[in-house]
This record gives C-alpha cells, sequence and structure tokens, in this order.
C-alpha cells in the first residue's frame, strides 16, 4: 500500500480540502476496506465478532453476538465519542485495539481523523459506487468554457481548473496525426496519408480536419484489426490448447470474426450478445456460432492421469473469472473457494455463474486434436458449401436406397444359392492382371519365389493352411515383383494377423530407406493402417491412412490397397474385409517415379518398420481391382467353405452378403455411393478451417454445484443459473441459461458493463483508466478519477445504441486527447500520472504496435487479412525446450513474415519471443490490462532481432532509392519513422553516425555483406554493399528512439 | 534536490525497473532504487529479519523422483514384494486415471543398495547417489513434503507458486522481487532447462512457470537458453561489431536527450537508462558464458559433462558462475524423472545426470566461501507410489505419481546440515511425523531468505498477496541452522 499513497497523495489530498465533506465511498471505504475487511468483511468464514462493515446495517444496527449479547451498533450518527469504531481505534489496550497488532494492520492518524470527521457529519452511508446505476450528471461549465470541444472536455477541465492546472496547447499536426494514426489504426500515418491531411500552412488541425482524418481511419480495415488486439487479450484468445502438450487449437475464425465486428462497427451490445449466447440465438447463423468462441479459448489439456470432472470445473471457473473482469469489472475468482473478503460476491454467486458456462458439451480432454473434440464448426470454402450443405441428406438417401437394394435381391438370391456348388465360386477370384500370388500356406520350409532372411517358423492357424510367422530376423524377400510405379495403377494386399499394434510396422513393401524411403509401402501405424508411394520423402510423396484406428492384436484381417496412377492420394483405396475404409490424406504431392531398386518384402522395408505376425494369400496386380473384386478376394475363401456345407441362420447371411457384394455390381454400386459420398463429406470438412463454438447441453437445465474449497470432488449445494445476488436477479422472463445472462449484461439493470467497457476503451487511448484497476472496479479496485465523467460516458455509450466507432470518435476528437504529451514542472508535481490528463497521452507502446510500426514504416507490411497463424522469425529454442516432446517452431516464408502481429500464431506455452518481452501476455488467462515495463531486453529486441534489422534495412533502401542526396534521405527515413522533419541538431547527431558508420563498412565490406544477409527479402543489388548497410545501422538508430517506441 | 529532480529520479528508476504500478511493497523498494542503495545496507533495507541466505540455487527434478528409490529407506518392502499394498493405507487416496483401472497394486520395493551416509546416517541410495552421499552431513534432508495435486501441470505448479492454478508468481520471481538485483548487469532471476541424457519420459514445462505472476514483469526468469543466443537477442546483427553498436546506442541516447529536452517526460530518461543497461548486458554475457577459462580441476570436480552446453553439469556450473556475479536466484529445471515404467532403465542415468554436480556445487561453494549464504534445493513436484504401474518384476518396475509424501533436501544458505527431517510410514505412502506441507517449506525458504511470509506481500486486486496463500502455514525451524 505505501507506494499507492504516495502516488495517489496529491489527488487525495486535493479532493480532500476542496470539499470539507467526507464521502463514504471517496474516503472512508476504502479505509475500512484495506484495514477491517478481511475480519468484517462479506465472507462469513472469517468473519469475527458478527461485525460485518460492508452493509450499512453493520454500522447503523444494534447486533447480536453469538453468545446472545446484544451490542449497540458501531456508529452512532454525529457521536464519535459514543461510536465503538472510532474508539476501537483510538484505544491503548492491546485487547480492544482495532485493527488487532497481529494483523500488522494499522490506521494513519489522518484517517482516524477522517473517520471521526464522517461520524459528526452524521456518518452518510453509501453502497459501492459501482453498484449504483450510472447516471449522467450534466457536464460542468469550466471557466475556461472555449477550450472544450464536447463534454468530455467539460469533465476533464472542470477538475484541471480545480487542481490549478491548465490543459497543455494542442499538439501539433504531425504529432496529431501520427497519434490518430496509431489509436485509431495500431499503424503510423503513411507519409501519402500525411501529406493529404497535414494543413499546408503549418497550422494546427481544425475540428473538421481531425473529424475527416479520424473518419478516414475508421473505414481501415485496420481499425477492427487494431481493435481487435485489444479484445483478443481480455478473450484469451491463442492458437494453442495451452497445457501439457500445448497443440494446436484451431479457433482463428474467433479471431476474424471478432476484427470484422469491429469494422462493422457492430453494436457492443449484440457483440456481447452474440459470444455469450450466439448458440442460443434463435435460428444461430454461423457468424452468431463463431462468435460463441469467446467461451471456447480458456486453456484444456489433455494431460494422461487428470480427472475430466475437475478439468470441466476448471474450464467453467474460467469463464467465470474472464466474465468477472470483461463485464462485470469485478475479481471473481477468490469466490471459488471462499465468499469474496472485500466484494459483496459470494462462493453461491460464483457457482451460479459457473452453472451458465457448465451447461455445455464440452469434453474434459482436448485429446491434443486442433478439435479438441468439439463442439466445433466446419467453415468450407465458398466452391465446397452447396455440396458441405447437400451431403447429410444425400447420405442418408443413400443408405436407404442401399438397404431397399437389398431387400429387392434377396429374391434372385434364393434361387442363386439354392444351385450353387463351391467350384462355382472360382470365377469370382480375379485373374486378370495377377502379377503374382504368395499362397504362403506351404507349413515348412521356405515358400517358392521368396527368400527368407531367416529360419521362418509357422502358425497353424492360418486362413488357408499353415502361415508364416513374420518378425525381424526372420521374413521374406519377394523379389521383383511390383516394382510400382507412380503414374501405373496397382493392387496389393493379402491376409495378415499381427502379433501387436504398436508403432510403424511395413507388412509388405518395396521401399529403399537410405534412398530418401523410395518405393511403397503397406503398413500399420499402431492400429491405423496406412500406404506410402514415394519417390523422395517428404516432398515428393504420397501418404494415406485410415481415419480410425481398425487393426487388431492377434486377428485375421484381409487388407487389400489399390491405387489408379493418377498420381493424387485420391487414386487410393484400402478394404479391410472386402469394405473400403475411410482414409486421411496426409501427404499428396507426389511427382516423379517410385520405382525402386530394392526388393519387395514381405515384413519390412529395406531396412526399417518390421513386421511382427502372420501373412498369407498375398496378391500382386498391375491394375486397381474393383470394389467387388476386392470384396471376392476377401470373402471367397470363407464362402467356399461355408457353401460346401449346410446354409442356414448366419452363414446364409454371409452368402448373402457375398452375392451381393460380389454378383451384384448394380447393388454394390448403390452401397458405393453411400461410401463415396461419406468419403466426400469427410474430405470437404478436413481441408475446411473449423472453429470451437459453445453448445448448450439440451438434456438438463443449467446449475452447478458448489464446490467446497474449489475442489471438484468436494461438492456442497446444487444452485441454479443465476446472476450475482448483489447485482440483482435476472428478470422473470429471462430464459435462464447463457442467454439470459447475456441480455441482462447490457440491459439497464446492469450497472457495470457499460462502465467496464468505456474505461477500457479510455484505457487503451490514454494509457490508463479513469479507473485505473480496469479489471476491478469494486471495493478494493482504485477509485475512479473523474467519477462524474465515466458515469456520463457509461450512460452516452448506451444512449447511443451502444455504438463503439462513436464512442471512440468521441474522444479522439476532445480537446483532452488532442492536447500536446509535453511536461512541465507543474504538472510533473500535481499531475505527475497524467491521472488528470493535463496532457497528452504518450507512453510506450504494446508489443505488437512496435512490430507492425518497423513493418509500416518500412514498407515490409503485408496487410493481407485473416487465416491460420502466422510465424515470423523466432530465435531457435523456444518451443522446443517447453510443452512435451519436440514441437519445433518452423517460420513462415514469403508474406507470412511481414503481417501484422494480431495474427501472429500465439502458443500460450512459449507466446512470441519478441512480444513476450514486450509484456504481451501468455493468453492463458483473461487479461484487460497489459504490463508496462521497460527492460534492457526490449531494447535488445529492438536492436537486434533480425525482423528489426531488416526492417531498418528496407527502410533505408527506400531513403536511398527514393531521394537524391544525404540531407534528402534522412528527412524521408525520419518521416516514416517520425512522421516528422528533422530538426537540425538531429540531422547533426545523424549525419555524425552515418559518417562512422560509413567509414566503418567501407573498412570493412565483409561486415556489410554479414548485415544485409539478415531477413529474408534480398538487399537491393543496385546499392552499394557499405553504403546500404551504413543507411541500415542509421535505420535501425531511428527506429529504436524513444520517441518511435512511444506514442 | 527540488521536487521536479527528485521525482524524476524516482520515476526513472521505477518505470525503468519497474511497470509503473502504483503499487509496490517496501521491500521491493529497496529494489527499485537499485544497487547503491541495497550496497550501502546489505540486506538490511530489504529484508525483514537477518537473512541467513542471500541467493538460492534450485534444482528442480521434473516429473518426480521416487523417494522410496532414493532417499526414503524402506527395508520393510523387500519382504512384501509383490504382495498387494493394503486398503487400510492407500486409504481413499485418489489415483491418477493412469493407474486407477489397475486390479492390483503390488508392492514394488527398491532394487537399489541403500546404506547409511555421513555421520548424521542419512538412510539413501548409495548404489547410484555415491557422490552426493559424501556431502550428506552439508544437506538437510526433508522425507515429508507432500502436496494436493496429482498431475505434473497443477504440481509444478504448486510446488513453483505455492498454487496449483496457473498465473501466481514463482519462488523465483519473490525472491527477485525482495531482494532485487546484485548486479546492473545481468537479470536477478534466470532459469536453465538442463538436458537430461535420456529423455524418453520428459513432462511438459512452460514459461509460466518462472513468469513473474502478478509481480512486475522485471521478476519473470530470464531464460539463459542452451541453444543460440544465451539471452534472447543477446548478440547483435552479424557484421555489427560491438564498438560499432556502442556508437550506434550513444547515438541513440543523444536524440532521445534532445527529445528530453523538447518534451520533458521522464520516461525518455529511462530509455536512455535502458539502453545503456542493454548493452553493459551485452558487453558481460560473453564472459560469463565463456567456460574456456574455467581450471582443469573445476572439470574434474564437476565432471566431463560439464564441459558440455545445456548438460546438467553444465548447468549447475553456469549457476554458480551466475551467483558469482550477482544474480539471486537460478532455477534449474531437469526433466525425465516420470517413471512409470522402466525404473531400471532411466534412474540410472537420471542419478548420473544430477550425482556428481551437486556434490560438486557444494563443494566449489564451500571453496569460495559461499556455501553458507547461498541455498541450494533440489526435489521434483511430487513424489511416486510404492506400488508399481504395469509389469512388476525384482529387476525393474514402474511408480504412479504419489501426491502424500515425498523426498527433497536442501543445504547452505543457513539449512541445517545433517538434520533428517520427516517421517513416512512402512510404505513410504502416508507421513506419520512431521508432515512439510508445500507453503511451510516455503516459508521456511522466504525465512532463510530474510523474508516474514505473512509480511512479504504484494497488493494486487485488493488483496495483500503473498507465496505462501490463505491458509495457516508456518516456518519450520528444525530444517534451520
Amino acid at each position: 500500500m505505501r507506494f499507492l499513497r504516495l502516488s495517489l497523495f496529491p489527488l487525495l489530498t486535493t479532493a480532500a480540502f476542496a470539499a470539507d465533506a467526507v464521502e463514504f465511498n471517496r474516503d472512508i471505504r476504502p479505509v475500512l476496506a484495506d484495514n477491517c475487511f478481511h475480519c468484517h468483511g462479506p465472507d462469513p468464514g472469517t468473519r469475527k465478532a458478527g461485525l460485518r462493515l460492508d452493509t450499512e446495517a453493520g454500522f447503523f444496527a444494534p447486533r447480536q453476538t453469538k453468545d446472545g449479547k446484544q451490542e449497540p451498533a458501531p456508529i452512532i450518527k454525529g457521536k464519535p465519542d459514543q461510536s465503538s469504531l472510532y474508539q476501537r481505534l483510538l484505544s491503548k489496550d492491546e485487547d480492544e485495539i482495532m485493527p488487532p497488532p497481529e494483523t500488522h494492520k494499522k490506521l494513519k492518524p489522518e484517517q482516524i481523523a477522517q473517520i471521526k470527521s464522517w461520524i459528526e457529519q452524521g456518518a452518510p452511508w453509501q453502497p459501492h459506487w459501482s453498484l449504483l446505476p450510472p447516471v449522467a450528471v450534466t457536464p460542468p461549465t469550466p471557466k475556461d468554457a472555449g477550450w472544450a470541444k464536447n463534454p468530455v472536455d467539460r469533465f476533464v477541465l472542470a477538475r484541471l481548473e480545480k487542481a490549478g492546472l491548465t490543459p497543455a496547447p494542442e499538439a501539433d499536426a504531425r504529432t496529431l496525426v501520427r497519434r490518430l494514426a496509431l489509436d485509431v489504426t495500431g499503424l503510423p500515418p503513411s507519409p501519402e496519408l500525411l501529406a493529404k491531411h497535414l494543413p499546408k500552412d503549418g497550422s494546427r488541425l481544425s475540428d473538421a480536419q481531425v473529424r475527416a482524418l479520424v473518419d478516414e481511419l475508421m473505414a481501415t480495415p485496420a481499425y477492427g484489426e487494431h481493435r481487435a488486439r485489444y479484445w483478443l487479450d481480455a478473450a484469451r484468445y491463442a492458437d494453442s490448447h495451452g497445457l501439457h502438450f500445448d497443440n494446436p487449437r484451431e479457433m482463428w475464425p474467433y479471431r476474424d470474426w471478432v476484427v470484422k465486428a469491429f469494422n462493422a462497427n457492430q453494436p457492443f451490445d449484440q457483440f456481447t450478445v452474440e459470444q455469450i449466447a450466439g448458440d442460443l440465438l434463435p435460428n444461430p447463423t454461423e457468424s452468431q456460432l463463431i462468435a460463441t468462441g469467446l467461451q471456447r479459448c480458456n486453456v484444456t489439456t489433455n494431460e494422461g492421469g487428470t480427472i475430466v470432472e475437475e478439468n470441466l470445473a476448471n474450464y467453467a471457473a474460467d469463464r467465470v473469472q474472464t466474465m468477472g473482469w470483461v463485464y462485470f469489472g469485478l475479481t471473481t475468482n477468490c469466490a471459488q473457494c471462499h465468499d469474496h473478503k472485500f466484494d459483496p460476491f459470494t462462493q453461491k454467486d460464483f457457482y451460479s455463474l459457473a452453472a451458465f458456462f457448465r451447461n455445455t458439451t464440452q469434453p474434459g480432454l482436448d485429446g491434443n486434436v486442433k478439435d479438441g473434440r468439439g463442439p466445433v464448426i466446419y467453415l468450407p470454402s465458398d466452391a465446397d458449401r452447396p455440396r458441405f450443405k447437400a451431403l447429410p441428406g444425400e447420405i442418408e438417401a443413400a443408405k436407404k436406397a442401399a438397404l431397399d437394394a437389398r431387400a429387392a435381391a434377396q429374391k434372385d438370391f434364393d434361387g442363386w444359392v439354392a444351385k450353387l456348388k463351391p467350384a462355382d465360386l472360382d470365377q469370382d477370384v480375379p485373374a486378370k492382371g495377377l502379377l503374382r500370388r504368395f499362397a504362403l500356406n506351404e507349413g515348412t520350409g521356405t515358400p517358392a519365389q521368396t527368400r527368407a532372411t531367416g529360419p521362418l517358423t509357422w502358425s497353424k492357424d492360418g486362413q488357408t493352411g499353415p502361415a508364416p510367422l513374420l518378425k525381424k530376423g526372420a521374413n521374406l524377400e519377394l523379389g521383383d515383383v511390383g516394382n510400382f510405379d507412380t503414374m501405373k495403377p496397382l493392387t496389393v494386399g493379402g491376409w495378415f494377423r499381427p502379433a501387436n499394434v504398436q508403432g510403424l510396422q511395413a507388412l509388405v513393401a518395396r521401399m529403399d530407406d537410405p534412398k530418401a524411403a523410395q518405393g511403397w509401402s503397406l503398413f500399420l501405424n499402431n492400429a491405423n493402417y496406412g500406404f506410402y508411394l514415394i519417390s523422395k520423402w517428404p516432398n515428393d510423396a504420397i501418404k494415406v491412412t485410415t481415419a480410425k484406428p481398425i487393426a487388431k492384436k492377434d486377428t485375421w484381417q484381409h487388407v487389400l490397397l489399390t491405387y489408379d496412377g493418377s498420381g493424387k492420394a485420391e487414386g487410393i483405396k484400402l478394404y479391410v474385409d472386402g469394405a473400403m475404409v475411410p482414409l486421411n490424406l496426409e501427404i499428396n504431392r507426389l511427382a516423379t517415379s517410385s520405382q525402386s531398386k530394392t526388393p519387395t518384402r514381405l515384413g519390412q522395408r529395406s531396412a526399417s518398420e518390421f513386421y511382427e505376425g502372420n501373412a498369407q494369400e498375398v496378391r500382386f496386380y498391375d491394375r486397381a481391382l474393383s470394389a467387388a473384386e476386392a470384396f471376392a478376394l476377401a470373402r471367397v475363401d470363407g464362402i467356399r467353405a461355408k457353401v460346401a456345407g449346410k446354409l442356414a441362420g448366419k452363414d446364409r447371411a454371409a452368402v448373402l452378403d457375398y452375392y451381393l457384394g460380389v454378383r451384384r455390381p448394380d447393388v454394390l454400386a448403390v452401397a458405393t455411393r453411400q461410401t463415396a459420398l461419406e468419403a466426400e463429406f469427410k474430405a470437404i470438412k478436413d481441408r475446411s478451417p473449423l472453429t470451437h463454438i459453445q453448445e448448450e447441453r439440451k438434456d438438463m437445465m443449467p446449475m452447478a454445484n458448489i464446490l467446497l474449497r474449489g475442489a471438484y470432488d468436494k461438492k456442497g449445494d446444487q444452485v441454479a443459473a443465476e446472476i450475482p445476488s448483489a447485482l440483482g436477479k435476472l428478470p422473470a422472463d429471462a430464459p435462464k441459461n447463457r442467454l439470459g445472462l447475456a441480455r441482462w449484461l447490457v440491459s439497464e439493470q446492469n450497472t457495470l458493463t457499460a462502465r467496464v467497457t468505456v474505461n477500457r476503451f479510455w484505457q487503451e487511448v490514454f494509457g490508463q483508466g479513469l479507473v485505473k484497476t480496469s479489471e476491478d472496479l469494486g471495493i478494493m479496485g482504485t477509485p475512479p478519477t473523474h467519477p462524474e465523467l465515466l458515469d456520463w460516458l457509461a450512460v452516452e455509450f448506451r444512449r447511443t445504441g451502444w455504438d463503439v466507432k462513436g464512442f471512440y470518435r468521441l474522444i479522439l476528437t476532445s480537446a483532452t486527447y488532442r492536447q500536446a504529451a509535453v511536461q512541465t514542472k507543474e504538472k510533473v508535481e500535481k499531475d505527475r500520472d497524467n491521472s488528470l490528463f493535463s496532457r497528452g497521452p504518450r507512453f510506450r507502446m504494446d508489443a505488437e504496435m512496435i512490430r507492425d510500426q518497423a513493418l509500416a514504416a518500412s514498407g515490409l507490411l503485408a496487410t493481407r487479412m485473416g487465416g491460420p497463424g502466422t510465424k515470423p522469425y523466432q530465435p531457435e529454442n523456444i518451443w522446443e525446450v517447453v510443452g512435451v516432446g519436440i514441437q519445433a517452431y518452423r517460420p513462415d516464408k514469403g508474406e507470412n513474415l511481414y503481417r501484422r502481429s494480431l495474427y501472429n500464431y500465439w502458443r500460450r506455452m512459449a507466446p512470441p519471443a519478441s512480444l513476450d518481452l514486450f509484456n504481451a501476455p501468455s493468453r492463458e488467462v483473461s487479461c484487460v490490462r497489459r504490463d508496462r515495463t521497460n527492460t534492457p531486453l526490449q531494447a535488445l529486441v529492438t536492436l537486434n532481432d533480425p525482423q528489426f534489422v531488416e526492417a531498418a534495412r528496407v527502410l533505408a533502401q527506400r531513403a536511398l532509392l527514393g531521394a537524391k542526396d544525404d540531407g534528402a534521405r534522412l528527412q524521408a527515413a525520419a518521416e516514416r519513422a517520425l512522421a516528422r522533419t528533422l530538426k537540425p541538431a538531429e540531422t547533426t547527431i545523424l549525419q555524425a553516425s552515418l559518417a562512422s558508420l560509413r567509414q566503418h563498412y567501407a573498412a570493412k565490406p565483409a561486415d556489410a555483406e554479414a548485415l544485409l544477409k539478415v531477413g529474408d527479402t534480398p538487399a537491393d543489388p543496385a546499392l552499394p554493399k557499405p553504403e546500404l548497410a551504413a543507411w541500415t545501422m542509421l535505420c535501425n538508430q531511428l527506429l529504436n528512439l524513444d520517441e518511435v517506441l512511444n506514442k | 534536490m527540488s521536487i521536479l529532480h527528485e521525482w524524476n529520479n524516482l520515476q526513472t528508476r521505477r518505470r525503468f525497473l519497474g511497470r509503473g504500478a502504483n503499487v509496490l511493497g517496501a521491500a521491493a523498494l529497496t529494489s527499485l532504487l537499485g544497487r547503491s542503495l541495497a550496497e550501502a545496507a546489505p540486506g538490511a533495507m530489504s529484508t525483514q529479519h537477518l537473512p541467513k541466505a542471500k541467493r538460492v540455487i534450485y534444482l528442480h527434478m521434473v516429473g518426480g523422483p521416487a523417494q522410496m528409490d532414493l532417499f526414503d529407506h524402506k527395508p520393510g518392502m523387500q519382504a512384501m514384494y509383490d504382495k498387494d499394498l493394503p486398503a487400510s493405507i492407500r486409504n481413499g487416496q485418489r489415483l491418477t486415471t493412469m493407474t486407477s483401472g489397475q486390479a492390483r497394486f503390488p508392492i514394488a520395493p527398491t532394487k537399489y543398495k541403500f546404506s547409511p551416509a555421513g555421520k548424521c546416517g542419512m538412510w539413501m541410495n548409495t548404489e547410484l547417489l555415491p557422490n552426493l552421499a559424501k556431502s550428506a552431513d552439508d544437506i538437510c534432508w526433508m522425507r515429508s513434503l507432500n502436496t494436493e495435486a496429482i498431475n505434473h501441470e497443477p504440481a509444478i505448479c504448486a510446488m513453483q507458486t505455492g498454487n496449483q492454478i496457473a498465473g501466481r508468481p514463482c519462488l523465483g520471481s519473490w525472491a527477485s522481487y525482495g531482494l532485487g538485483s546484485g548486479n546492473d548487469n545481468l537479470p536477478s532471476f534466470v532459469v536453465l532447462i538442463a538436458t537430461p541424457t535420456n529423455r524418453d519420459q520428459e513432462q511438459a514445462i512452460s514459461s509460466r512457470l518462472w513468469s513473474s505472476g502478478y509481480l512486475p514483469g522485471e521478476h519473470s526468469g530470464v531464460s539463459f537458453r542452451s541453444k543460440g543466443d544465451p539471452i534472447l537477442f543477446i548478440n547483435n546483427p552479424p557484421g555489427v561489431p560491438d564498438d560499432l553498436r556502442k556508437q550506434t546506442i550513444d547515438g541513440i541516447n543523444q536524440l532521445n536527450r534532445l527529445n528530453y529536452e523538447a518534451v520533458g517526460d521522464p520516461e525518455t530518461h529511462t530509455r536512455i537508462k535502458q539502453y545503456e543497461m542493454a548493452f553493459r548486458m551485452q558487453a558481460s554475457v560473453p564472459e560469463l558464458t565463456d567456460l574456456t577459462k574455467e581450471p582443469e580441476h573445476v572439470f574434474k570436480l564437476y565432471g566431463e559433462e560439464a564441459r558440455k552446453r545445456g548438460s546438467f553439469a553444465n548447468s549447475v556450473l553456469m549457476a554458480r558462475r551466475l551467483v558469482e556475479r550477482g544474480v539471486r536466484f537460478v532455477q534449474i529445471y531437469h526433466n525425465n524423472w516420470d517413471h512409470h515404467s522402466n525404473v531400471n532403465g532411466r534412474m540410472p542415468s537420471q542419478c548420473r545426470d544430477v550425482d556428481q554436480p551437486c556434490h560438486a556445487l557444494i563443494e566449489d561453494l564451500k571453496q569460495r566461501g559461499m556455501f553458507d549464504d547461498t541455498l541450494i534445493i533440489w526435489g521434483g513436484e511430487f513424489g511416486r507410489t510404492i506400488y508399481s504401474q504395469g509389469g512388476l518384476s525384482k529387476a525393474n518396475y514402474g511408480r504412479d505419481h504419489h501426491p502424500r509424501c515425498f523426498s527433497m533436501w536442501m543445504a547452505g544458505g543457513g539449512a541445517k546440515g545433517g538434520q533428517i527431517y520427516g517421517e513416512t510410514d512402512e510404505f513410504s505412502y502416508n507421513i506419520v511425523k512431521d508432515p512439510l506441507p508445500i507453503n511451510d517449506f516455503h516459508a521456511t525458504v522466504l525465512h532463510l531468505l530474510g523474508y516474514d511470509h505473512e509480511r512479504f506481500t504484494y497488493k494486487y486486486q485488493g488483496l495483500d498477496q503473498k507465496l505462501t496463500g490463505v491458509l495457516p502455514t508456518k516456518v519450520v525451524k528444525a530444517l534451520i541452522a
């Protein structure tokens, strides 16, 4: 507390002396909260002597103590002598004095005196200010009425005049254009923008000019990107799950939704309702569903051993905490375990809020996969959309058609089967294009046309007699058969029975390991089958695997792979026991020949992926067998055996299946159509972005159990979804779910949302809110510096229909905002933190703005919007040392290196390093107010990070190419970096720098060469290297100036 | 001194080192005022009582070493091989979902040889830790640590920050917040991630473990990296020698001074200092990380592995160099202690990684006269079960997570050498004497650093936040020399 006192001292004193009346909210409650609430606050768990000082009754009503004694009220209005609260503060008795010595808390004499004055003045009590509805008082009339441009200024100026201060003069035009560009778009003004908006006569901007500039900037898409960045901190948006493996999560469509919402100037109430309850709106649009991603941005885990119920409790708690900071301006998380010590927020309130957010279909484990195991929606491209929409219906119809066809063929079957002899089935075994067949049922020795790598053992229980048991050192070379080529069709497969389904095992392969795995392999990866067709791994290859694990340990399956010779993964089909199975097309970029010199092998590649298990009846064809043929191959031996006996029951059904599959292409075609449609649907899903959404459980009403001490397995009372009791109750007719909550949040009944929001918007522009603790407008938060202004803004925001652009326009066109950021001795003494806004805002910009500014100044900035997270330059070993296993960071190439930092891929365990050093949050929890530290590590970023060095070089190049002499070049670079021209004294310093840099690089051309290689954009070869290097370092200097790093 | 001047000074330092937060503890104020003040009255201003330790080297064994295979001697278990753990001992303990489905819980006695070490007679695994055993009398052995958490993420978080839920400052940040910096050119809190020889059971660690949470950002651990630049972006771009960098920084500062004259923002002053310090840091790190000047006997002491950048031995040697230069808190993470299976295949290399370097660190600090005021801490985030997870044989077994008891040790810095504290039951399952919850352990460490954990607070979200949380917590005097 010590420092707080110090920094607020001028404020408190001016306030206190200006008005003699003691104000409970301003002067008394903070002192009591700090010193007394722990034992005499809202938490009954720690409350002593039944006394509470957080309610009106607590002060003025007599009370019963635990032992039944009647105690007089602690405050007797007007009579400090009879008020025990005051007397206990004065006591010299160790047992009597408050606060008790062991708490190490002590009131200052002036605080005690103020409590006395308050009692003498009749002890007027007030509820905490943020729980009272905001009221728009008439803006005051300051003495210097001409200064004010809008009501905001009248509040600010009246406060300044009270403190004996005058506003700073208006900033010059260049400064203001730069400031506005940075505040509206997060980017510096381009020279073109400056040229367009600067008055030719060097005068300051007129009101109309400011307004025109603001409107022009707000119409650019960069506006929404800049606003979204602040919101995404609050929303804790990131591109990874956050815990344990911290694997990728796909939900950037939500990020893009936020950008679009700001650009479309969606009213803040709708913006809120859609994010809290878009899924519960009648017939929600896709956009409204995407909006609910706000609630899916919390960290999740898939750590083995964690308990689903506990995880779900944590996820809900995180949503309550986020809601608390973003909408209530209240810190809720202490109430997870106990009633809040200071604010009127109980543990029951916490779980009543949690109830809204728990009622979801989200699973407790995210599976370490990008969809987190749902709920998600897919967002197909415009081209895919019609099919994506039509397919579910078509699949249903195809299913029905398949059943119908089957029923219709039943009668034909009865006739066929009556005459059937086993030998009739031989014709079903495809003979055309058969390259070779290995029966592998000899039962002893080495099968013909093979070479064993070691002595074989035989298992008795094969499909067609004894089958060889293959393992490392005892498998078979099959010679030259099956030297398949990229553009030729093929079929390969047979019967397999794996002894285990762990790791990678090549069933049959012709693959040359040392030659970049050239060749092919039909393999098992754990329980998934797959196929490689490779010219050069991994960039000239095809890889597919089955979408689901289907192999089973110690179980025979017929596995057949066909390929149509198209060179595409789409041309591959895999049949297991005769049925086509869906595939994931993992790699699909084969261009050159897959033929290899190594022999074809059963049970391994040339030197790896040894298979352990049986094989039998392995066949090679030079064409892609049809589905009917694949079916026949898998079934014919079994059917032959059945047909030999008497057919009934299950056996007869199996023969029917066979008949339909092999002899009735018409029926098969219908069944195949269903499979094909399902595959088409899956393929569209696979290539479409997805995003996490919220989805309400339909089978129950929102409710939660109070968890004792916050522990998931210590359940207390069950509570229904409800808003915190101190804030009222949901209207009777409101749904008791998130939709009810969302509508209440933006209703007039809620005293908080508008205040909290305008305060945060104000903070973005001025660097600090009217309430500095923008996450906490509660009792322990700092009191507002301008309470009437805050309320006026809140009411105005609501009155204008929650018009976000309108709100920013209001403050950006104010005289308050337009002040120069110049300090004077007087201002330093009376308003050192600029809490009174006695000068314009000037503070070190956020991480993203600093990076984006360097990119924009140099002209490198790529303005493409949206899409998956980008990976610009980052030193090695930042991702690798965190998380489980090795997830390497691979920087992107080209445009993605230069896009706005908003789009940076955000891995929560290791957020972008250069941004992290400038206080960008990890996005593990909501953040509505960033730190702003200045550490030497930050200087190292802007001096040495390749991103900044490259930007300096490109800026240098631009200056060199764009102007003729040193003077003009310096001015050109300065205008891009500073948005202004250089003063003579500055030019002198820079010229001196330039001279010495030139000298260095002329003498050390190798240094110049090395420096110019930093970054992916090539240096202009037309420019002399030493000269460009010297200018690069000069621009590196410019981009590191305090004025550049500050707004 | 004029008010303006005085305030400029204060503001400059505050902004430079701090975040411009308007609430800071008295202890931290000293650190903000920087080294000169701290030097004038070493420790006295910033600490709340006379500290025993001035710096800490914390060796965190990620994954949770098995206490009964290293330090918690349970000879009676040999006779219980493959017998079921009595239900009365398990007593409703929640299990991870990795073993909750197991049909039985067969006891796996340790396969390693234990014998008493030192005058204190500490029974420990002398087969795999023969060097550490030589330091037994310098070490304060603790066998009764316990935690609430049962999975790695929350457990490491609890061990480091006092709370399972992420977002609070870690011990290193608290130490930095209190003690400030002992060297203007280096951060006060440094993190090293050592690469274990065997990596097949690594667990997640993340930068949140060394984040400053709600404390000002400069108290975050600065990661010294084992690949690439030791500190992020510490090296100049290629083609920029130090003297040229010095010139450019001088140019930047000259221009900033002009700007300060025009605008008068004290932040500009801060910026000038910030760039000066960045340069000094750039200049001092190469010397710091250059081990070639270390004499041969040092490598003999720590082992040849110490030459290999990123190894545990190398990290420990680096830690000694860091604390020698005034760094207050060095956190080393050594991974791969999560032995759900194959203890036989993993434990020896884990122990080989740490055994000699830990002993060497103690000896080395003694030789330099720094042992008495440097606190070394060794331990994981929880213990492991006496029963085997998966297959059990006399030669090999696995163990699941066990939060109810685990072993750690401290040395130097006021920790009581030769003390053996706490006792578990015959199954190393429950604590029977002197339980040591994490919060008590933290309170004791803070005490050694000169802070009363009740009063060593930071105002955040309206509360006086502290490392040890809200539950009753005590300093364990028996651990203190």
